[in-house]
């Protein structure tokens, strides 16, 4: 057969070969083997991205104008240009995947942001398949996601679907929260981009984040996020995301320009968390009225309600009705690794400090145990703990064995600053322990048992040296590196994106439970002391059983004051705290129960104990009442123990962030679980990831 | 200061390093959009974008033509023909040449056996016109079956049955640029966004530039309709009421374009006689569409300078798919909106080559949109081809819906089904799966061997999927347009026009008739066909003579006719602008469309209306879709929109599994709570196996034997939830 050719045609199209077979797919089509020469749409622009041929308008973006006073301040009072913020030069290249070229793009120092036209998304997806096409994205992580809420009743039925990505803000909160310093600002289009090589998979940037910007991928380990289609950025072409749009809904410019055809410019929408957090680089147009009142189809307990003031607020939705549940099985999960780790940290803390500053306040028992024998154990029982904490914190990981990356952003990351608190606290426990070694029968039971004459060479340096005094420093060092660590781990938690956090309530848990926790160890390890060398207990007990319940009681009021504050909130805390009175309520009240009951039986305890010593202080001490006194100790201990583990994993498993609203399926946690639970997450094209990494 | 970072950290992009590009236009739906496939050195594909100077598309693409490429090695692919000698036996991989000997014998031996209709061909709309040319051949001139239809039946039948009654012929008298001319727009039963994001985009477009009322016909609240000006939730099954009530305003009020009406239609009488039966004061009760709004809809048609109906499977899904598409048709040519830019009657497509088979299959007579009842057709074709004309059935033979029947009657006793599955695309799955189960012979050839009618197949034959063949598609706007071969085929499976021309071989006919070797050579037999005149002496319409692929990739999709002397690219944006009609008198057809209702209503023992439709993740029956991650995981198992008022009633709960009866079977969904759906209606998408076509009536249209897929009911029933979750993850195998 022959081809007709024409004019034009057949420059662009290689002839073809009439009788080749069907399928040899070597026939040259499209005039790209030409690639050295320059088309037409790359002229003048940088090579970081090949524009298409005939682009259409709508890909580029608009071209720069000198007189826009917009452009100069945005409504936050920031600078919008960035090289006017800092001292970078103007004109650095951004080495994308290593090339030095500069990018021809003249507004390339200012910032940036997406514009989000919310009137006219359809849900189509186009924005989300181009960034996962583009960004080589697998079915279960997504750098952009589309979800929606609605209201009304049919058919006067409003659905408003909301496509959100990174917004790349002027306060970046996962820059800052992160502990490896895997993000950057950069002062090119003011890109929040986050290296994935560098990261270690935490997840803490996941925690402050209010929009669901940085993706944890559990089966790589690590996160990786938005990032902002810089090369695209470089040529002059907008993000792959908007160019794909097919509602005319998403756009992209230098922030607080309102875009040709669009009329507003505003930063909230229904469902979009409060920009005061972040001050995100994200503008709005929604001018179409909506119901009152618009509720997500995921699971979260949220739906938004609007104001006096137009503005849309979350108030909790009682989606799983009133009834309470236990739903135990439900503690256990990935959060397993930081319920030990916290828990094991704040009983090490309590354990060591407790002895250690009664001791230095001049208590006399604790004077007598720390110039014990036993105390060398203890220490190494709070070190212990401690590595065993830390080792948990490190299991929770993507990629445990960068860990040593958690102390590099000490300038902002509380995380960073925790960790080293708390690697202090096991230094000075260490160096206290090794000073306690020379003067320890133990050691020097096991010296002398080795046969070396070792032990008297060490008495002699006991002797030279002012060990005790030199134990105080190590051991005040020691208090004052854990008590920061503790501090730190506290502001881990102060999150803005997850108010169920955000309270004080956070710190009263992790001191209250140091206490009780450490006077529980402790305790038993001083008492045993006291109990080899005779000594009487019951002071050392009644010591004890008061710190425990100091400890119980800030606890107690903490939960009081959570309780309080979250009854009366309508935000993502007040649905957590839903969710912890209807799905975990019966576990809750259990948790509440066992406090209150511990908190009695304690103060009941100590004045009944008072009244003992002085009613029967004259007596003689029985063995019996004592070991009585030991074991309802030891009981309410106990209860404790599964008291603060059922808190402390109710703690990680409720928090409910302040998250965009998902769709039924995608980004639906609730789907996410029963995918999981009946099989189809099997299925790698179901999109849900497995949790274990 | 958060810049200013001495040590900025690495930027890592994924980069695709394209070597070459290679064009292509989209294998999913009708709206017939330009990709271009992205190779690396090692010719391995590895992105796909829009063609950002085709006219269609302008750069854009919806989420499955993004990740469209993904497809070519997903699972589940055909890798080696298979062949069993009873359906309930395990396959065994055989070579192509048993394969096809096998097939060929078997289809020998029925006919002989039971006579040439008792075996049966099903395709479908998804192959490349050359493919369809060459299948028609084969099916209507070599093997000799009369029972030779495609799966458009289910979706675009009704649409060419009412085009044919209104206007003499097939072939949508419209096109996209439409919606840059027009005054005013109603959608019937079409959602666009979900749908056909690419054309909602171009409507979208021109809404931008000059804003014009949309009026949107659907008993959903879709996207569509939130936009639009005017939202009209009607009844389902009674859009005949609702347009004869328009129909009435205009007439009455004399809002008709009555010069139009007398130059270039017959019958207004007979439709302005019958239309006095729907006063709005009593449609509104038959429609649920209140008589004010009928009137303001009506008004504001007449009145707009140029005014435009599209209409997808809300139309044609019906027992009155093809009065329907013709009352739309009246409406159109009596408000002068025929052939005119902005205005028109356009039928959105629903498959990527829907048009190329109604075109050139020979599904509905001989290709070109020739008649097998024309003496003169049949004598042309049988010359073209070189047998004898009495090989040719004088009428045309079973719909595709029917043949199913026939099946169940045992006239049919061999079927082979080319790219479609019946088994979870037709209505009352139960029917179809013990139709299957009957047939002495079926072969299927398919692009996935898990396709599910697969399982009662005797022979699979592994086809090739898309880019790995040649050819081209028609779209919605009758725009043709070419799919280069950038790939070789999926390990040993082969192209379907390999397939045609290998089975001709081992037929005596085959010997007789030439079957050109490459795809461009059935190209220009379908060239030549194109050409010359109507039976009323206007030359034909569907004239692609003055195309050839070398033309077709320079432009992007050229749009027939396109006559041979033709200079330029541009073929012909609309039909009909001169107001002459290919019916024997040149004029087209009014036709008065009286409504009777044979649904099936709800009732106490079924009391909703069960609707199905289409998400925009998914295409048909899910086999492509369903394997890539990024599409699927949008809606990776079946839901059911349900109204949350009706579901409080019953103590249904959001996100929770029930069971659905009918009177056909049942199935198990979850639910999704939500106003978009009326109170007693519930919302299923189709895509899904073993799901909504368990429940699903279909009755057919009786001039377009189309099912009704969107009419019928339903009741909901409570299920352990433990049990229906294992129901629905052993039917979610992909």
């Amino acid at each position: 057969m022959s081809r007709t050719t024409i004019e034009g045609a057949t420059e662009l199209v290689s002839p073809k070969d009439g009788d080749v077979g069907v399928y040899m797919p070597e026939k040259t089509t499209k005039a790209a083997s030409n690639q050295p020469e320059v088309e037409q749409e790359q002229k003048g622009r940088s090579n970081h991205w090949e524009v298409r041929t005939q682009e259409q308008a709508y890909a580029y973006l608009p071209e720069p104008d000198p007189g826009n006073k917009s452009e100069i301040e945005n409504r936050y009072g920031k600078r919008i240009d960035l090289v006017e913020l800092t001292d970078n030069p103007a004109g650095r290249s951004l080495f994308i995947n290593g090339n030095p070229e500069v990018g021809t793009n003249r507004d390339r120092n200012k910032q940036h942001g997406f514009f989000f036209t919310a009137d006219n998304c359809i849900g189509c997806h186009a924005c989300e398949s181009a960034c996962s096409e583009k960004n080589d994205n697998p079915a279960h992580l997504a750098f952009r996601s589309v979800g929606y809420v609605e209201g009304g009743s049919y058919p006067d039925y409003k659905r408003m679907n909301i496509s959100m990505a990174c917004n790349h803000c002027d306060d970046p909160v996962c820059l800052k929260g992160c502990p490896t310093r895997a993000y950057t600002k950069h002062a090119e289009y003011g890109a929040v981009l986050q290296d994935p090589e560098t990261c270690f998979g935490c997840g803490y940037c996941t925690w402050v984040c209010p929009y669901n910007a940085p993706q944890l991928d559990p089966v790589q380990g690590r996160v990786s996020k938005c990032n902002m289609c810089v090369d695209r950025l470089e040529v002059g072409l907008k993000p792959a995301c908007v160019s794909a749009c097919v509602g005319n809904a998403l756009d992209f410019g230098v922030i607080e320009n309102t875009p040709e055809n669009r009329e507003q410019c505003k930063t909230s929408i229904p469902g979009f968390p409060s920009p005061e957090i972040t001050q995100p680089n994200i503008r709005f147009q929604q001018t179409k009225s909506l119901p009152e009142e618009m509720s997500r189809t995921d699971d979260m307990p949220v739906k938004y309600r609007k104001g006096s003031d137009g503005q849309y607020k979350p108030v909790v939705d009682q989606k799983n009705g009133k009834k309470m549940h236990w739903n135990l099985p439900k503690l256990n999960s990935r959060e397993n690794p930081l319920v030990l780790f916290t828990l094991l940290v704040q009983a090490a803390l309590g354990t060591f400090i407790i002895p250690f500053s009664g001791a230095l306040l001049g208590v006399e028992s604790f004077k007598q145990f720390m110039a014990s024998n036993l105390f060398l154990p203890l220490v190494l029982l709070s070190l212990g703990m401690t590595s065993m904490g830390l080792f948990m914190s490190v299991t929770h990981l993507g990629r445990p064995f960068r860990f040593y990356r958690g102390f590099n952003n000490l300038r902002y990351s509380p995380m960073s600053r925790e960790g080293l608190g708390l690697a202090l606290f096991s230094a000075f426990l260490g160096l206290t322990a090794l000073l306690l070694a020379p003067s320890n029968i133990g050691v020097n039971t096991m010296l002398a048992s080795l046969g070396l004459g070792l032990e008297s060479e060490l008495s002699s340096l006991v002797a030279t040296l002012p060990l005790e005094s030199v134990v105080v420093i190590t051991g005040l060092l020691a208090s004052a590196s854990g008590l920061a660590g503790l501090y730190y781990m506290n502001q881990c938690y102060q999150i803005k994106a997850r108010p169920f956090w955000n309270h004080w309530q956070t710190a009263t848990s992790f001191v209250g439970n140091s206490l009780s926790l450490g006077a529980m160890v402790s305790g038993v390890v001083m008492l045993i002391s006291l109990g080899v060398e005779s000594l009487p207990l019951q002071g050392a007990m009644e010591s004890y059983g008061a710190v425990f319940l100091v400890g119980l009681v800030i606890e107690a009021v903490g939960l009081w004051g959570h309780n309080r504050t979250l009854n009366r909130s309508e935000d993502e805390g007040g649905a957590a705290h839903y969710i912890q009175c209807t799905t975990f309520g019966k576990t809750y009240q259990l948790r509440n129960a066992l406090l209150a009951v511990n908190i009695l039986a304690a103060s009941g305890l100590l004045i009944f104990g008072g009244f003992f010593e002085v009613s029967e202080s004259l007596a003689n001490q029985s063995i019996v009442d004592e070991s009585v006194y030991l074991i309802v100790w030891a009981s309410l201990s106990l209860i404790n123990l599964v008291t603060v583990v059922i808190g402390r994993a109710l703690f990680y498993n409720l928090v409910i962030p302040t998250t965009m609203p998902g769709a039924f399926f995608w980004k639906n946690k609730g789907f996410e679980q029963h995918a999981r639970d009946i099989g189809l997450a099997d299925n790698p094209a179901t999109g849900v990831a497995p949790l274990a990494h | 200061m958060l810049f200013g970072r001495k040590n900025r950290k690495p930027i890592a992009i994924p980069a695709k390093k394209v070597k070459e590009w290679k064009y292509t236009t989209c294998n999913y739906c009708s709206t017939g959009c330009s990709i271009e496939i992205g190779l690396d050195e090692q010719q391995k594909i590895v992105t796909t974008r829009g063609h950002a100077g085709a006219d269609v598309n302008r750069g854009k693409l919806c989420i499955k033509g993004i990740l469209e490429h993904e497809l070519f090695d997903s699972p589940g692919r055909g890798t080696e023909p298979l062949i069993r000698d009873k359906h309930f036996n395990p396959f065994e991989p055989t070579s192509w040449d048993h394969a096809l000997d096998t097939t060929a014998e078997q289809i020998k031996h029925i006919q002989q056996k039971y006579g040439r209709d008792a075996f049966a061909i099903v395709s479908s709309g998804q192959l490349l016109t050359e493919e369809f040319y060459t299948l028609g051949k084969l099916a209507r001139g070599v093997i000799g079956t009369n029972n030779y239809d495609g799966n458009t039946t289910l979706c675009m039948a009704s649409a060419v049955s009412g085009y044919k009654r209104s206007f003499g012929a097939d072939g949508p008298p419209g096109c996209y640029d439409d919606f840059e001319h027009t005054h005013c727009l109603i959608a019937f039963g079409s959602n666009l966004p979900e749908q056909h994001p690419i054309i909602y985009w171009r409507l979208k477009e021109a809404l931008e530039k000059r804003h014009f009322p949309l009026i949107v016909v659907d008993p959903r609240v879709t996207m569509l309709a939130q936009f639009a000006d005017i939202h009209l939730p009607i009844t389902p099954g009674t859009d005949c009421v609702l347009i004869n009530a328009m129909m009435h305003v205009i007439i009455n009020e004399g809002l008709q374009d009555q010069s139009y009406i007398d130059a270039h239609t017959q019958g207004f009488d007979e439709v302005k006689a019958l239309v006095q039966d729907y006063n709005p004061k009593q449609a509104q009760h038959v429609c649920g569409i209140d008589e004010d709004t009928i009137r303001n809809v009506a008004r504001i048609y007449a009145k707009a300078p140029a005014a435009m109906s599209i209409w997808t499977m809300g139309i044609n899904q019906s027992t009155h798919g093809s009065d329907g598409v013709v009352n739309i048709n009246n409406l159109n040519m009596v408000t002068g909106n025929i052939g005119k830019p902005g205005g028109t009657s356009l039928s959105i497509t629903g498959q990527c080559n829907a048009m190329g088979t109604r075109e050139w299959s020979s599904c509905s007579g001989l290709p070109g949109y020739r008649y097998l009842e024309n003496e003169a057709d049949r004598n042309e074709i049988a010359e073209f081809w070189g047998i004898d004309p009495e090989f040719f059935p004088k009428q045309r033979g079973l719909s595709q819906t029917d043949i199913f029947a026939a099946i169940e009657t045992g006239e049919i006793k061999g079927l082979w089904i080319v790219a479609t599955n019946p088994m979870t695309s037709m209505p009352n799955t139960a029917r179809i799966r013990k139709a299957l189960e009957k047939l002495d012979f079926l072969v299927i050839q398919d692009v996935y061997q898990d396709v599910e009618t697969n399982q009662y197949s005797h022979v699979y034959l592994p086809a090739s999927v898309w880019a790995e063949k040649e050819g081209v598609h028609t779209n919605t706007e009758r725009r043709v347009n070419l799919i280069n071969n950038v790939m070789p085929p999926y390990k040993n499976a082969k192209p379907d026009f390999w397939i045609f021309n290998q089975m001709a071989k081992r037929f005596d006919n085959g010997q007789m008739v030439h079957f050109p070797e490459t795809p461009e050579g059935a190209f220009e037999e379908m060239k030549y066909l194109s050409k010359g005149r109507l039976g009323n002496g206007q030359p034909r319409l569907l004239d692609i003579s003055g195309m050839s692929y070398a033309k077709l990739e320079a432009a992007k999709g050229i749009q027939w006719p396109y006559r041979e002397y033709e200079v330029g690219l541009k073929g012909s944006a609309r039909l009909y602008s001169d107001g002459i009609f290919p019916t024997p008198s040149g004029k087209a057809n009014l036709l008065p469309i009286a409504f009777y209702n044979n649904n099936e209503q709800p009732c106490q023992a079924y009391p909703f209306w069960l609707n199905s439709g289409r998400v925009v993740e998914h295409f048909h029956t899910r086999t492509r879709t369903g394997k890539i991650g990024n599409c699927n995981k949008f809606s990776p198992t079946a839901y059911m929109e349900m109204n949350p008022d009706a579901a409080q009633a019953l103590g249904i709960e959001h996100q929770t599994y029930v069971r659905l009866t009918s009177r056909r079977g049942d199935a198990v969904v979850l639910v999704q709570l939500t106003q978009r759906v009326p109170r007693n209606m519930v919302f299923i998408p189709f895509h899904f196996h073993d799901c909504v076509n368990r429940l699903t009536l279909g009755l057919l249209d009786p001039h377009s034997r189309q099912p009704a897929f969107k009419q019928c009911t339903t009741r909901i029933e409570p299920i352990c939830q433990a049990e229906a979750a294992r129901i629905n993850a052993e039917r979610r195998t992909f």
